[in-house]
């Protein structure tokens, strides 16, 4: 019995060392260095092992015959490999391949500014313009505080890198926005449309951006509206200069948000002392509409519609100084309606459709003139995506924009109508290379048709980026981009080409650690500027493209998220070098809009025990010129330098109220932005004039945000944190 | 009759086999107990790296994908450097948690990872990503309890979420203490349907209790 036991054991045991097979080596990268941690096991078996410090393994297996061995390492290609498994050792030698990852890979970001939660590299966020001192909840007031930009008081519009407000286009979901700041009077600094709120990604380029986007001559500002929320709420928000309340009701793949705003400036500018005499405080009332809703797997369906109506009237308002003062007043009217589709039609093709319909109307009475002004804009574009390979993408579309702009003018010598309609037909196409994850190329091309001008143009894009190490980057970029000409000029004539400019741009970006740093080269040529001959600007024959330009610049970008603790800032500074001879300019020269030196710094602070959070801005714009009719030289006078400080407070009241207080330039720094000019000389000879002055010399807002959800227990703390 | 208990438990030996093959249940016992002895990144890769193995002999289970994402999140937990690397862990703990949820959609354990992986991202980047994953991974423990109320780890990771907030909210954690102390008195009362089914957190109770006197 005993003998029979040892037997069989000796048989069992032997058998089992006979079948046994070892399965032993080394795995390794491309460049033969050691990979730790790498899983190698037999597929559909328990039999298997980590590789070791040295990028060693060995196990055991009873399994015999032909299985399949695997080997995986995060952020490598898997292996396999048929195995014959006989009981002897096999030795095997594995070299993995790194995996290429579009998410780790070089970037081009030459010109860019991205901001959204997927990016680790994120430099503004829509919660910064909130949170912003000096932004004011305002989307263009935020970016002002980016390099490349130029702060123009009198405008509150974006000029960026040398290029006018005209030259940069918003998009809001793909689709470009007609009208997206408010109605404003000449000299007086208007806000951007839209709430920050809104969105939760913006991209703002400031340069050599993608062929997908035509119209504009310096720089383009991406914003994407909000998924569908967490949960149903309501908002409610109280402000100085207004109030708010927007409820969403959410479904299990949509949601719909109603918002209504009522702003009026006048219990405000009763308390702090205004510049001007406001015969009716700015006064607006809007409704805004959005629906959210998934379809199928990946795609998702936003439409978003808003109706804007605002009034105000500046009494006294010195435009035209040789007339009697009078009060300037304006009406305006806005809808704006907007669609867009984005979905995945599978694992290579995806598609976004976008369209938006913009009506505006501006009723302007400055005694003794009317204008009327009416735009009708349709947008309409279809993208197509493809990844041909993981290293190969290519892009296409077509784009449709419909502009009539109607304008009645009633002055002293009568009535005049003009207007224009203008079809733009466009197509482009982009392809994306990766040479390696440190390399990458991309070259596109647009063309556009526009009929009111009959101009055909095609331009090309490219630009590159290569990685020097995980945290550096060099970029470059180049190409050409048109624009028509501005609206009151195609209003007379359609013997004009588009403009011109073509863009240059270099630019080294490091960051590591919450840490970013950039500084950006970049010459900008412009070409066929439209010039307006002589003061006959009613005349087709007094326009032509014969202007042209230059700018150039550094802008240099510092943002630091580490070091203090709880605190963030970020420095800005821009060059500018820029003359042009375009619209009544005699000769080359520094356009008004531009500063030679731009300078910001932005300090936030979390204080967690008084739950709140404040941000410091103090900004700079070296002095600006502007042109003095009686004297020689054009654009011969200097304004006084621009200069801010701005403080906002945030302060988490309870988990679902914030206090909000802020007020820009709180030293009052004395800020001028040069003069207006009578169009004809008193009897001694002289032009008169009056100072353009902000506003106020400071401005203060003070809010209050209630979110109530049926939990009762939403906070408003990831808004201000 | 004795025939009949016979074919029962033939039958019964039969499904249960078929359900969990021993060697499966032993394999899954062993390679639990090896998450004491993980303390570094290593540690939690190479044990990641034995539920992947089993996962990947045991196609229709999804308690070797929970562990392997389990382990993934500790990974970015543990992880000292930068956030890219944080995310690629979570990128793989995500793959792994979007399988088990089409496989097991009833599994009030799977939601109570989810909120722990969502956890996982927000932490990399708090200040850009709060607004959103804090929403979502509230979401998915919402879930997890709407499926079973009871969940010992849904309800700490519920008063988990409640005090890492509390701070902010101008509430003093501590009013959180009831909460824990009723968890972690009622935790054994919470059944594991399996010994290889989840059964983590009371220590992490204790702790919580344990910071509140």
């Amino acid at each position: 019995m005993k003998m029979i036991v040892s037997y069989i054991l000796f048989f069992l045991i032997g058998a089992s060392s006979i079948a046994q097979t070892v399965v032993t080596g080394k795995v390794a990268g491309e460049k033969g260095e050691p990979l730790p941690g790498v899983n190698v096991f037999l597929k559909g078996t328990y039999d298997g092992i980590s590789s070791n410090s040295k990028g060693e393994f060995r196990f055991k297996t009873n399994k015999t015959g032909e299985l399949v061995l695997l080997v995986n390492l995060l952020g490598y290609e898997p292996f396999s490999k048929p195995v014959e498994l006989k009981g002897d050792t096999i030795r095997l030698n594995i070299q993995l391949k790194e995996k290429f990852n579009q998410l780790n890979a070089v970037t081009i970001n030459v010109g860019t500014f991205e901001a959204s939660d997927k990016k680790q590299a994120v430099t503004i966020t829509p919660l910064d313009m909130m949170t912003t001192a000096g932004a004011a909840g305002d989307v263009y007031g935020a970016l002002q505080s980016l390099p490349g930009t130029t702060i123009n008081g009198e405008s509150g519009r974006l000029f960026v890198k040398g290029g006018d407000s005209e030259e940069s286009q918003t998009y809001i979901d793909g689709s470009l926005v007609a009208t997206p700041y408010n109605s404003s009077a000449p000299n007086l600094a208007t806000r951007g449309r839209f709430n920050p709120f809104m969105f939760k990604g913006t991209v703002f380029s400031t340069g050599g951006y993608s062929a997908e986007y035509g119209q504009a001559l310096s720089s383009v500002l991406l914003l994407s509206t909000n998924d569908i929320p967490a949960e149903d709420q309501l908002d409610f928000s109280i402000m100085s200069i207004g109030l708010d309340a927007s409820g969403t009701k959410k479904w299990s793949n949509g949601a719909v948000t109603g918002t209504v705003t009522y702003n009026n400036l006048a219990p405000y500018m009763s308390l702090a002392k205004q510049n001007y005499d406001w015969q009716k405080a700015p006064e607006s009332l809007s409704g805004e509409i959005s629906v959210r809703q998934k379809t199928g797997k990946s795609g998702m369906l936003k439409l978003y519609s808003k109706i804007d109506n605002s009034n105000f009237t500046l009494g006294q308002y010195p435009l035209a100084l040789e007339s009697k003062p009078a009060d300037f007043q304006l009406l305006n009217q806005n809808q704006f309606v907007n669609t867009s589709w984005n979905g995945q039609l599978s694992e290579k093709w995806g598609t976004n459709a976008a369209f938006s319909y913009t009506n505006n109307l501006d009723d302007i009475h400055f005694d003794p003139t009317k204008v009327n002004k009416y735009l009708e804009a349709f947008y309409l574009k279809n993208n197509w995506s493809v990844q041909l390979t993981e290293k190969f993408a290519l892009k296409f579309g077509a784009e449709f924009v419909s502009k009539s702009f109607d304008q009645h003018a009633e002055i002293a010598d009568g009535k005049h109508d003009n207007r224009f309609t203008n079809h733009n037909y466009s197509g482009f196409t982009e392809a994306q290379i990766y040479a390696s994850s440190r390399f990458v190329a991309r070259i596109g091309g647009r063309v556009e048709y526009s009929d009111y001008l009959n101009s055909f143009r095609a331009m090309p894009r490219f630009s590159a980026a290569y990685k020097i190490s995980g945290k550096s980057q060099f970029s470059a970029a180049y190409g050409w981009f048109y624009q028509n000409p501005i609206d009151d000029y195609l209003l007379y004539t359609s013997h004009l080409s588009p403009e011109r400019a073509d863009h240059y741009t270099f630019s080294f970006q490091s960051s590591a650690n919450s840490r970013t740093i950039r500084a950006e080269l970049y010459y900008k040529d412009y070409k066929s500027l439209v010039k307006l001959n002589g003061p006959e600007f009613y005349l087709p024959s007094s326009y032509d493209n014969s202007g042209s330009g230059y700018a150039s610049g550094l802008d240099f970008f510092w943002r630091d998220k580490k070091t203090i603790k709880n605190g963030d800032y970020w420095i800005s500074y821009s060059y500018l070098d820029t003359r042009r001879d375009y619209r009544n300019f005699p000769e080359k020269a520094v356009p008004t809009f531009a500063s030679k030196h731009n300078f910001s710094m932005v300090y936030k602070h979390w204080f967690g025990g008084l739950r709140s959070l404040a941000s410091v801005n103090f900004r700079y714009s070296s002095p600006r010129v502007y042109n003095n009719p009686n004297s020689t030289v054009f654009n011969g006078e200097k304004m006084p330098p621009y200069r801010s400080l701005d403080l906002s407070w945030s302060f988490l009241y309870r988990t679902n109220v914030i206090m909000y207080a802020a007020v820009t330039n709180l030293t009052g720094f004395k800020n001028e932005f040069g003069r207006s000019y009578a169009t004809v000389p008193d009897a001694s000879g002289v032009y008169q004039s009056a100072a353009i002055l902000p506003g106020s010399d400071r401005f203060f807002v003070f809010g209050c945000f209630i979110t109530l959800t049926r939990k009762g227990s939403a906070n408003q703390l990831d808004k201000i944190e | 009759m004795k025939k009949i208990i016979l074919l029962l438990a033939v039958v019964l030996v039969s499904l249960v086999s078929k359900a969990q093959n021993p060697e499966y249940v032993q394999k899954m016992g062993q390679t639990l107990g090896e998450f004491a002895n993980c303390k570094t990144v290593d540690d939690f890769q190479s044990l990641g790296n034995k539920f992947e193995m089993i996962a990947n002999a045991e196609k229709g289970e999804w308690l070797p994908l929970y562990y392997q994402a389990d382990c993934y999140i500790l990974m970015s937990f543990v992880e000292q450097g930068d956030g890219a690397k944080k995310d690629s862990y979570l990128d793989v703990a995500e793959k792994a948690i979007s399988k088990m949820t089409e496989m097991a959609p009833g599994e009030a354990e799977v939601y109570v990872l989810q909120a722990f992986y969502l956890t996982g991202r927000l932490v990399v980047n708090p200040m850009e990503r709060g607004q959103q994953y804090s929403g979502l991974s509230q979401q998915a423990n919402s879930k997890a309890l709407g499926i079973d109320p009871a969940n010992p780890r849904a309800k700490l990771m519920k008063i988990q979420m409640d005090m890492g907030s509390a701070p902010y909210m101008g509430l003093d954690p501590k009013s959180f203490c009831p909460d824990a102390k009723e968890l972690l008195a009622k935790w054994d009362e919470f059944k594991p349907k399996s010994p290889i089914h989840p059964n983590w957190g009371k220590d992490q109770v204790e702790g919580i209790v344990k910071g509140c006197q």
